[in-house]
């Protein structure tokens, strides 16, 4: 029901303002902090700005920090259209910030530790390890902490589904649209019989030729995949003030994508030839 | 309707590309007809459940309910915004982690959800409900321990309504080592705001409290107000008081919830109607112009056999809206059916409430899937009717039969 945990730094707008008439100097008593793009933006902070930070809207327990950085924050699909107004510091100076006046120190707690293993394959012993050990940790391999329902595998199952609807469309489509030219060549394909072409041979002329046909249509509309790519991408980054990368046209896809159209293409075109062959030759040229 | 009997009996004369042209509208009028569901989906099935019990401003510590900080000194808050002229009641909802012990299986990692409902003292019995609903058994009384299970839970659990049910529970970090608390088992309820596979218990914050072995401070996630009539005065005073909360009527959430998560879905929709919509113009066309050219000597012979132009032009977007109009009718219960498909595979991603839809049918999106289907009808039937309109009747017909 909680839709995240994460702990949200209250940025305390009139002390802002104060700090950014404060002229950037050399200060080691103010802890560093760095800050997303997006905050720098949109407060018009710089790096070597002072700013005061407090985790309730009063300010009261409000310290001065320095702006050391700006960084571009990690894309995040779940976060897609919140503005990622975020600060990021040194540990111990979140712990002082966020402590209650009546707790002492050294008794908060972390939601999340990070572990860095010498071998990354022993992931999965350790992770088995800790969660034996440790009544209360719950420990997760990184491959394994996004799990089959996150967003991005949502996604794309979500995606698969409307492409599948699509194929099915293009497919109906296709075959109609077959019927029709084939329907055009009723007359050369009875003289082709007339002149003694036997079924197979004819049969594998027009799958050369769908063949042929479905990989140029493959391949033009890879070329325009590939130009939209570009296109839909810049748009989206633009739309939500991300570096996500919405469609990436990756050799799988494009290697799916030919997989899927070519024989669709070729299979449509012996479908819809199929019933005209089994005709004779004098039925086909109307005599 | 002349005009639409004759397409009818030529569309009936080539019963295998009517079939497959209708086939295609249907596929291709499902998919559209569920991106206009989607386009609005999420905001009409928001706004449901957040109307659903009667809670008509939500108050937070951050910018969206449930996305910040808890609300300090809940008490105090509460009561100064339940005594508020313009509002009935509040009600105080605390979030803990719980885990739920289960003989001989492993843990299942549960939410304890409590809630005490504030009132001004000179206003009587307010009525108000609790943020779920009973499926089965009964409320929570004012029995101390007293707790209602969402269905996951007491699937997974073995619990039903009259049991006991055994939850370690944390309320200051997320996962403290705590000595197990035993909860009396009500009711079934639904939670509107759980997720698919999210285990859900509610009780009082009492409850709450206790289970957690006293260790919790005075906060609360979340503060759910019911004003006297005028929603938007209420969440201004509660704003106005300056008490260091953000007070939101159910709507200025949805606004928000819009701008923040639900836009994704909406270009996602806008972009597969463009293209879904130019695919079926694009195809149709091909479908009526290769068609027309294999019957334009026949054409010519009814030209002259006495046939005005507009007639024949009337036959090929009768044509077209036979095709069009047959297909749309068709994507009406396949895109009912996609819809549920595709809804079940969004609501799979985390945190996602189970009785949030991302696929509603309203009215305005039924008649935008008309009104697109209309256009797609006449916008693939003007290079054809142009193709027979313009059509020289003496040469059609020497060339005809000369070839």
């Amino acid at each position: 029901m909680r839709f995240s945990g994460f702990i949200i730094l209250l940025l305390s707008l009139p002390a802002v303002a104060t700090a950014q008439t404060v002229q950037p100097k050399p200060d080691t008593t103010h802890p560093d902090i760095i800050i997303s793009r997006q905050l720098a933006e949109s407060e018009h902070l710089a790096v070597g700005s002072f700013v005061r930070l407090a985790t309730d809207p009063a300010g009261t327990t409000a310290r001065q920090f320095r702006i050391a950085g700006i960084y571009e924050p990690t894309p995040n699909p779940s976060r897609l259209g919140a503005v990622p107004r975020e600060v990021r510091m040194h540990l111990p100076d979140l712990l002082n910030l966020i402590r209650p006046p009546s707790q002492s120190a050294g008794t908060e707690y972390v939601s999340t530790i990070n572990v860095g293993l010498v071998d990354p394959h022993d992931a999965a012993a350790f992770s088995r390890d800790v969660n034996a050990r440790m009544p209360g940790a719950i420990a997760r391999p990184s491959s394994e902490a996004a799990g089959s329902a996150g967003p991005f595998r949502v996604l794309e199952r979500f995606h698969l589904a409307i492409a599948s609807v699509t194929i099915v469309a293009a497919t109906v489509f296709l075959l109609a649209l077959t019927i029709m030219l084939v329907d055009e060549r009723r007359e050369t394909v009875g003289v082709l019989r007339l002149i003694g072409l036997p079924v197979r041979r004819i049969l594998l002329q027009i799958l050369l030729e769908g063949l042929l046909v479905a990989l140029a249509g493959a391949l033009f509309g890879l070329a325009l995949a590939v130009g939209s790519e570009r296109l839909i991408n810049a748009f989206f980054q633009w739309k939500y003030d991300t570096a996500l990368i919405f469609v990436r046209i990756t050799r799988d896809v494009a290697l799916t994508c030919t997989a899927i159209a070519v024989p669709l293409g070729a299979a449509a075109t012996v479908v819809a030839s199929w019933a005209l062959l089994r005709r004779s030759g004098l039925r086909l040229v109307r005599r | 309707m002349k005009a639409l009997r004759f397409a009818a009996r030529s569309l009936v004369r080539q019963p295998a590309r009517a079939a497959l042209g209708v086939l295609g509208v249907a596929a291709v009028g499902a998919l559209l007809l569920d991106m206009l569901m989607l386009s609005n989906g999420l905001v009409v099935s928001m706004r449901d459940l957040l109307d659903r019990y009667g809670w008509d401003i939500r108050v937070a510590g951050g910018d969206l309910p449930l996305q910040g900080p808890r609300i300090r000194h809940a008490s105090t808050t509460a009561d100064t915004i339940a005594n508020l002229p313009s509002v009935r009641a509040a009600l105080l909802f605390r979030i803990a982690d719980a885990r739920i012990d289960r003989p001989n299986v492993g843990p299942l990692t549960a939410q304890l959800v409590g809630v005490e409902v504030r009132s001004a003292p000179g206003r009587g019995v307010v009525r108000t409900s609790p943020p779920w609903t009973i499926v089965s058994g009964r409320d929570i009384g004012s029995a101390a321990g007293d707790v209602v299970i969402n269905q996951p839970l007491a699937s997974a659990s073995h619990i039903a309504p009259g049991s006991i049910l055994t939850v370690r529970v944390s309320c200051v970090a997320e996962r403290e080592a705590l000595p197990p608390t035993t909860l009396h088992v009500t009711g079934l309820a639904e939670f509107p705001f759980s997720g698919v596979n999210e285990y859900v218990v509610g009780g009082t914050l009492g409850t709450l409290k206790t289970a957690c072995g006293g260790n919790v401070v005075d906060e609360v996630d979340l503060l759910l107000v019911t004003s006297t009539g005028d929603a938007d005065g209420a969440a201004a005073a509660i704003r106005a008081a300056g008490l260091g909360v953000n007070a939101m009527t159910n709507d200025e959430v949805v606004g928000r919830f819009q701008q923040a998560g639900f836009s994704y879905f909406r270009q996602i929709s806008s972009v597969l109607t463009a293209v879904t919509v130019s695919f079926a113009v694009l195809l149709i066309t091909v479908l009526l112009t290769v068609s027309v050219n294999q019957r334009l000597g026949e054409i010519a012979a009814l030209r002259a056999l006495g046939l005005s132009r507009s007639r024949v032009v009337k036959d090929v977007l009768s044509e077209s809206v036979l095709i069009v109009g047959t297909g749309g009718l068709l994507s009406l219960p396949l895109g009912w059916l996609l819809a549920a498909g595709l809804d079940n595979i969004l609501k799979a991603m985390p945190g996602v409430p189970a009785e949030l839809h991302f696929f509603v049918l309203e009215r305005e999106a039924l008649a935008v899937h008309l009104a697109l289907l209309v256009l797609t009808a006449l916008l693939a039937a003007a290079y054809p009717m142009r193709i027979v309109s313009t059509l020289p009747i003496a040469a059609t017909l020497r060339d005809e039969v000369i070839g």
